[in-house]
């Protein structure tokens, strides 16, 4: 007797504190405690690929983390709102954008290498250099009238303005020397808008090694002619002349700004990139998803109101099958729910919709323990047993079934949240919870309720638990 | 009480079974045979790869009609900007899909940059008018992608089995382990042969949500099973003097009531995310409904009978 109020006692105690965890942990951010996955609350994934490059042949762990530092940087610069970068297995990277935040610019931003090279132009080559800056002069005008809105510009012009482009891009940069000096030594990096005109321009400070680098480089094409070619990614996005004044000691004090003609966008994207530093290997998008928050409420939406009714049907059908034992089933399947709700506050799980549906199935199989027992019980009672006895031996009799069923469906879940992907381990993780916190509900919660609801001789009535037809039925 | 006796009926029992399985092997075939689908089952963007964009539009009453045809048409005629070093795909193979009376559009195409998802979008939205804010998803999954899912699942599924196997062989006997994998195998075939033909007939695409149900219904049929060896266990004991097929018809019996509760317990809620849940879990629940309703039938009808036929040997 005692024993068991100890245990009612305990499950009291868990239960008050589960249900003022899940209270005060209530936020709009997280309902009940509960951290909501993108499908459900909205927002963007992206999964980012480190491919291979150089004498790299396969990413290293060192080599991943060294890219997700950079990457963490320039999220950082987006000042996008709690945004979550995580490495997946051994060369990817998921970078999850909670709510309406724009996934095309992240994208944009983290996917380049952000290599900035500052390489000086091979003398004798000035008057190629002139016509190939005339020609691109012409081509990004032209160009920037086909784009306007009102320009009714055929696809195709487009298309070629945008090879030629790039092709007077590739001889422009084979007219510089090797790389003198990279974005490595930069110590930081800014954007102002330029004095005369609209257009932004992005400055650098480089360290002392960097600075004096640059000024080698200046001094030695300074009033020549020839041009210093800022280099991103192998793209010439600037070319600037050195005057004669700076023939003497080049151009000191360890900073320089690029004037590439940069919108005020443009401008912040790149400042944000030299600052976060060139990834040590390129990146791929590999995938992009994106669930709009209404589409997310949505689905939660519907999918409560088919748990809730789901519960309900259950609940209504224990009443009807298993009488008092069914009452009990109930109140112990509702703490069932909170404590899962508990358990994943705590741990803590982030809720998806494949969780959900796997909250959904655990919630199943906590029934069928309910159900072994009290069809056990119900055996027990047909052959004549007392109540108080044929409960004991119900319990005792289902456990070994309940626990191999549940062991079964446990190394599932070890596997799939062992092997699985992304969602496939949000589903994994509920379900085994689920699992495991029925055995509890039903051997202990159950068990012990029932033994609370016997003490009262009122209710120590075998009708309560088995028709009386049913009784004679067993016995002869 | 039932006093079915599935082991004077094995022979029926056994046959509708088999000829379960030979027509879903025979819907694996034929799907994989179609060249627009060349695998057992309909592969979906998880598996394919691509871009799926879906948007919810805004409309009073009723949306004005919007015509698949003339959308795929204009996909089909939109360039898009190509990413360095690669050719820009082409639409003309996308497909346009209308859901819930024209309200949403969905869009299957093949994998798309950002910036080329967004020329599609801000084209698509000139067509459509009126969308709603925030009820747009765009999803993107590399080529690479679908193959490593499909090697994660079957690795996982296959670890399970092991795993599985080993703890029956050590609770009851290496044949129990045998008969729970061959329930298996049975339910998850036929599962996936419904879902052959609802690709076949009904153009039923599975995800990666598909797998999971898969690896449910793994667990779900083993558990179902393991309940019946576990009273077989016992009724061998109490009753040494029937021969085996007796003992376990009486299992059956003994928990034929169990059974069916239990499968109607877990189809209540799951009836529940069919009739009332969103449309991503509507497959994901058929799924599961249909695996749990074979998982039963095996456990009660398959595994105790090929128990007696297969300890003789």
């Amino acid at each position: 007797m005692a024993r068991q109020q100890g245990w009612f006692a305990l499950i009291l105690a868990l239960a008050i504190a589960a249900g003022s965890l899940l209270f005060s942990w209530n936020t709009p951010e997280t309902p009940l405690g509960q951290r909501l996955g993108l499908d459900l609350r909205g927002g963007s994934q992206l999964t980012l690929q480190v491919l291979p490059a150089g004498s790299v042949k396969v990413v290293q762990k060192e080599q991943l983390d060294a890219v997700k530092e950079v990457l963490d940087r320039r999220i950082n610069g987006l000042g996008v709102a709690e945004s979550t970068l995580q490495t997946v297995g051994d060369n990817q990277l998921v970078l999850q954008l909670p709510g309406e935040q724009d996934p095309t610019r992240a994208a944009t931003v983290l996917g380049s290498t952000a290599l900035l090279e500052f390489r000086a132009q091979k003398p004798g080559t000035e008057q190629r250099m002139q016509e190939l800056l005339g020609l691109k002069r012409q081509a990004t005008a032209l160009l920037a009238s086909l784009k306007a809105p009102e320009a009714e510009a055929k696809q195709a012009d487009r298309d070629q303005l945008e090879a030629d482009l790039s092709r007077i891009n590739t001889d422009i940069i084979s007219l510089y020397e090797p790389a003198q000096l990279t974005g490595k030594d930069l110590v930081t990096a800014g954007r102002q808008q330029q004095q005369s005109g609209s257009s932004w321009e992005v400055t650098l400070s480089f360290n002392k090694q960097g600075g004096d680098r640059f000024a080698q480089l200046t001094q030695s094409i300074a009033g020549s002619g020839r041009l210093l070619g800022i280099v991103l990614d192998g793209r010439s996005i600037s070319e600037a002349s050195v005057g004669p004044e700076f023939k003497a000691a080049g151009i000191s004090g360890g900073s320089a700004s690029i004037t590439g003609n940069f919108s005020a966008e443009e401008a912040r994207d790149l400042e944000v990139q030299l600052r976060g530093g060139s990834l040590p290997l390129p990146v791929k998008i590999l995938e992009v998803r994106t669930v709009g928050p209404s589409l997310g409420a949505e689905n939660i939406r519907t999918s409560l109101l088919a748990a809730l009714s789901g519960l309900l049907l259950v609940a209504v059908f224990m009443v009807v099958v298993y009488r008092l034992a069914g009452v009990v089933a109930v109140v112990a399947l509702s703490l069932y729910g909170l404590f899962n709700l508990a358990a994943y506050a705590l741990i803590p799980v982030t809720l998806t919709l494949p969780g959900i549906a796997g909250f959904i199935l655990s919630l199943g199989m906590a029934v069928d323990a309910n159900v072994l027992i009290f069809e056990r019980i119900k055996e027990e009672l047909r052959s004549g047993n007392t109540l108080i006895r044929s409960i004991e031996t119900g319990f005792s009799l289902a456990f070994s079934s309940i626990l191999d069923g549940q062991v079964t469906t446990l190394i599932s879940c070890v596997a799939l949240f062992a092997l699985g992907t992304g969602f496939v381990k949000g589903f994994a993780v509920t379900l085994g919870i689920g699992v495991l916190l029925s055995l509890f509900s039903a051997l202990t919660c159950t068990r012990t309720l029932l033994r609370v609801v016997l003490s009262y001789p009122a209710l120590r009535r075998i009708d309560y638990f088995l028709p009386l037809s049913q009784r004679s039925e067993g016995v002869a | 009480m039932l006093a079915f006796r599935v082991n004077r009926q094995r022979r029926l029992l056994w046959l509708l079974s088999l000829v379960a399985l030979l027509l879903s092997l025979l819907g694996m075939a034929i799907s994989w045979s179609r060249p627009g689908i060349g695998a057992p089952l309909r592969p979906g963007l998880d598996f394919t790869g691509g871009t799926q964009i879906q948007i919810e539009r805004r409309c009073e009453s009723s949306c004005p009609a919007l015509s698949v045809a003339a959308l795929e048409g204009s996909l089909a005629s939109l360039k898009l900007p190509a990413e360095p070093g690669q050719l820009a795909p082409s639409l003309a193979g996308g497909a346009v899909q209308l859901l819930d009376g024209g309200r949403s559009v969905v869009l299957r195409l093949p994998s798309l940059s950002p910036d080329q998802a967004q020329v599609v979008l801000t084209n698509l939205e000139r067509q459509l008018g009126d969308t709603v804010p925030g009820g747009l998803s765009v999803d993107t999954i590399g080529p690479s992608l679908g193959p490593q899912l499909l090697r994660a699942s079957l690795i996982s599924l296959l670890v399970s089995f092991v795993g599985i196997s080993l703890y029956i062989s050590f609770r009851y006997d290496r044949i129990y382990a045998l008969l729970a994998l061959l329930c298996l195998a049975h339910d998850v075939l036929i599962t996936c042969g419904l879902f052959a033909w609802l690709g076949l007939l009904a153009g039923v695409e599975v995800n990666s949500l598909f797998a999971v149900a898969l690896l449910t219904i793994a667990g779900y049929s083993v558990n179902d099973t393991v309940v019946i060896f576990d009273r077989i266990r016992e009724k061998r004991s109490q009753l040494k003097d029937l021969p085996l097929a007796d003992q376990a018809d009486e299992a059956v019996i003994s928990t034929l009531t169990r059974s069916i509760y239990t499968s109607l317990t877990t189809l209540l809620p799951l009836l529940a995310l069919i009739f009332f849940g969103g449309s991503t879990l509507f497959w994901f629940s058929v799924a599961l409904s249909f695996g749990i309703m074979v998982g039963a039938w095996s456990s009660i009808a398959v595994a105790p009978t090929l128990l007696p036929v297969l300890s003789r040997r």
